[in-house]
């Protein structure tokens, strides 16, 4: 009986051809992750430190390819239509559910299998050290007496912090659309755009060394970093909103190999090494399994359709 | 801050830095030195390897790799008219014709010279002035980047003084292919057909290697057959003479300080100082007419100038915390990954860092032009290897260049293709120089114009309001009429001759 099963399941395995004995050996070669922001920003720092950790769990070197463009759109595409074997991994972001619904993208999060959730960031509003604007009201005061006159440095266009606050405040800024937070960050301490929403940990240094003054953190409540920085609930405006980053592979990935990643992930994210990188980093750890990842894209999705449908 | 620096270059000497600071030098060379295999690429393979190591070795073995890369590029670019990295194309121009003419050695010796030139002034600039540098990249801002980049397009006039219209074609051929891909500020797809790999658009490496080592391995094979070109070329192997060194001293320096100020402002790099360097070199030269024709001043402002980018990068990486280029984005990460956030607080924080750099960088100049001299010999010695060997190898080199850029067969394709197309464009006499100048120059020239409307709600006043902007606008008005009255100039030695004969 047993010999017989083993036969079967032999004849199963040749049948299923390569993909299994490949899921059976992966990784035997280096991984590829590609980021779809510029290198230097907030989403490739959590890639790269991420890559690094979960290296020692996979037995095989991670790559970065910062594949930039389209505001997210292009690394993602690249990495939604790569081969599905495990060996391009791609650090995806929320663009990935807004983007499709803007017609900006051809595929969406129904071409990903996910990983892991890693990180869920809410946004922070900064000024040049010595802008006009003291506070949040007087960026909203200043363009709703003068719509549009505003600009406002967006890190990926169309902006989904800087439009839930439009939608919630009834005014627009001038959108201008850089590649990735730096870029972002240092238009702004250049004076040539007047605000940018980041990620807290996008411009940790240049708020710590006064470059930068944080206004307002989209969050729930005030980070446990900066406490001094009132919510913008606090202020107000009823606007929450932030960035997560987790990794996804193309839907046709073997379910063996999901799993491998996964769980080597997981262990990467629970690494103390990467606890106090992420502190440091101003970055806020949310690790969800692949099962609950799916299900919070579909959270995010119904959140975000209102904000989409009045565009 | 002396103290700190000779704590530092003493630091950097010590045996667990200096053998990695020596090999990153010479294998960023190597890694330079092959097409496809650029400063960023061997920068970002190294950095999984300096995991282990102390933030001072790791530092350095990545400094050295980056200042290695840049020069190394330049080797083939003149040997072989094969440009290593995109920052080498600019040299290839004059350094290939100096080559042909029989002058290797001279074209090497001049390169290595330049480069260090220029990754010295950049690094002294770094550890002085880096402050004030940074106001001046922050000074930077969509409609700066505008002009820079229309400065150095105006190059194209300048490069294709034989026929201003076979130049132009060259140019407007080279910004089609840089229009393939998303839109930059819309996201919309040009010209992709659909096609997956055209949405990021083309990357300038396979049709860099396609235009210029397939290219020239199609014509030389086309030689051979012919029954050509198969004797050993003998060559000169005297150095540069004093008298020369003078001659483009200048604008090597020149270019140095202009490669560190390109390469301070954040998201301008080497391939761009390289061609800025070039063109202005050529503007203000006593003899424009000899560019493109083996001109030691174009080698030197070229290399001078796309070394010159390696201390000026670092800038806005220490004072900002933003990376100036694609390598000190590298650079951040591995700062990062050391635990160290880079940024002006890291002078404070942590000072033997940030002296760990500036002496990393400044002891890879010196051990770059050791290197580079000592190697010249060999390097030359690819001249004398016959063509029947030598062809061969570089169509290899090429197709394996063009596949490690992003593991991809379709890359290898685009090589080729435009390896049959640079042959056909050589054919007609149509240069290939701006072909290469506007794939890297048009995007930026396009997003950048499109910010500056935004950011100026549509109106062109930013074109007179901002003194960056005037200056380089004007250059660009110089450049355009310095290539007329050149041509002017060289038109009528023609017709002298003429008359004479």
């Amino acid at each position: 009986m047993k010999k017989s099963l083993k036969a079967i399941a032999g004849v199963v395995a040749l049948s299923l051809g390569s993909s299994l004995a490949m899921a059976a050996d992966y990784p035997a070669r280096n991984i590829r992750m590609i980021v779809p922001f510029g290198a230097g920003g907030g989403t490739d720092s959590v890639a790269r430190a991420l890559a690094e950790y979960t290296e020692p769990h996979l037995g095989q070197p991670i790559a970065i390819m910062n594949r930039t463009g389209g505001a997210g759109a292009v690394g993602m595409t690249a990495g939604a239509n790569s081969r599905a074997d495990g060996y391009t991994i791609t650090m995806i972001t929320r663009e990935i559910v807004s983007l499709p619904k803007l017609g900006l993208m051809q595929v969406d999060s129904e071409a990903f299998k996910m990983v892991r959730l890693v990180n869920f960031d809410p946004a922070l509003v900064t000024v040049k050290a010595d802008s006009p604007y003291k506070t949040m009201g007087d960026i909203i005061e200043k363009a709703k007496a003068n719509p549009g006159s505003v600009k406002f440095a967006s890190t990926a266009k169309p902006n989904f912090y800087a439009l839930a606050i439009e939608r919630n405040q009834d005014v627009t800024f001038n959108q201008i659309p850089f590649n990735g937070a730096a870029e972002a960050s240092t238009a702004v301490m250049g004076g040539h755009v007047e605000f940018t929403i980041t990620g807290p940990g996008e411009v940790k240094s240049q708020v710590e060394s006064g470059q930068l003054r944080p206004l307002a953190v989209m969050a729930e409540k005030r980070l446990a970093s900066m406490p001094e920085v009132p919510t913008m609930k606090e202020l107000g405006f009823d606007v929450v909103s932030g960035t997560w980053r987790g990794i996804a592979v193309p839907k046709k990935t073997p379910d063996e190999i999901v799993a491998k990643l996964e769980s080597a992930i997981g262990k990467a994210v629970a690494d103390k090494d990467f606890v106090a990188f992420m502190e440091k980093g101003n970055f806020f750890i949310e690790d969800k399994s692949a099962a609950e990842f799916t299900k919070f894209i579909g959270e995010d999705t119904k959140s975000l359709m209102p904000i989409i449908e009045k565009l | 801050m002396f103290e700190y620096l000779l704590q530092g270059i003493l630091a950097t000497f010590q045996m667990d830095v200096f053998p990695f600071l020596l090999a990153g030098v010479t294998g960023g060379i190597a890694i330079g030195a092959l097409p496809g295999l650029t400063a960023t690429m061997g920068v970002a393979i190294m950095l999984p390897f300096t995991f282990g190591m102390g933030a001072g070795a790791s530092l350095a073995m990545l400094i050295g790799v980056y200042v290695g890369a840049i020069y190394g590029g330049s080797i083939p670019a003149i040997l072989l008219r094969t440009p290593g990295t995109p920052a080498s194309a600019a040299t290839a121009i004059d350094g290939h014709e100096l080559v042909k003419q029989g002058y290797a050695t001279k074209a090497l010796s001049i390169s290595v010279i330049c480069s260090f030139l220029g990754g010295l002034v950049s690094t002294i600039m770094l550890i002085t002035v880096s402050p004030m540098l940074a106001n001046f990249a922050l000074r930077f801002s969509a409609p700066e980047y505008f002009t820079l980049a229309l400065f150095g397009l105006t190059i194209i006039a300048s490069i294709s003084a034989k026929s201003m219209t076979k130049g132009l074609i060259g140019g407007f051929l080279g910004l089609i292919v840089a229009c393939i891909g998303l839109d930059p500020i819309t996201s919309t797809p040009r010209y992709t057909f659909g096609v997956m790999e055209l949405y990021n658009g083309l990357s300038i490496i396979p049709v860099l290697i396609g235009l210029f080592a397939i290219s020239e391995c199609l014509l030389q094979a086309e030689q051979l057959n012919l029954g050509a070109g198969n004797a050993i070329k003998k060559f000169s192997h005297s150095f540069v003479s004093r008298k020369e060194f003078r001659e483009f001293l200048p604008s090597g320096l020149k270019s140095s300080l202009m490669g560190t100020l390109i390469g301070s402002v954040p998201g301008a790099g080497a391939d761009i100082a390289a061609f800025v360097c070039y063109n202005e070199a050529r503007r203000s030269s006593k003899k424009p007419e000899t560019f493109g024709k083996g001109s030691l001043e174009g080698i030197a402002a070229a290399e001078a100038g796309n070394n010159g980018v390696t201390g000026g990068a670092l800038v806005p990486l220490l004072t900002l915390g933003v990376p100036g280029d694609a390598v000190a984005a590298v650079l951040l990460g591995a700062l990062t990954i050391q635990g160290l956030s880079p940024g002006p607080m890291l002078f404070q924080n942590s000072p033997d860092v940030v002296y760990g750099v500036f002496s990393s960088m400044l002891i890879a100049n010196f051990l770059m032009l050791i290197v580079g001299l000592l190697g010249i010999k060999l390097f030359c010695r690819i001249v004398e290897v016959p063509k029947v060997l030598i062809v061969p190898m570089i169509a290899m080199l090429a197709v394996v260049g063009a596949y490690s850029m992003n593991n991809s067969m379709f890359d290898v394709g685009v090589a080729l293709g435009f390896g049959f197309l640079g042959y056909l464009l050589t054919k007609c006499e149509i240069p290939l120089s701006p072909i290469v100048l506007a794939i890297i120059l048009g995007p930026m020239a396009e997003t950048n114009l499109r910010k500056s409307l935004m950011m100026y709600e549509g109106s062109w006043s930013f074109l007179y309001e901002r003194p960056i902007v005037v200056v380089f606008i004007a250059l660009a008005a110089l450049s355009i009429y310095s290539t007329w009255r050149i041509k002017k100039k060289v038109n009528a030695s023609e017709q002298e001759q003429a008359a004479a004969a």
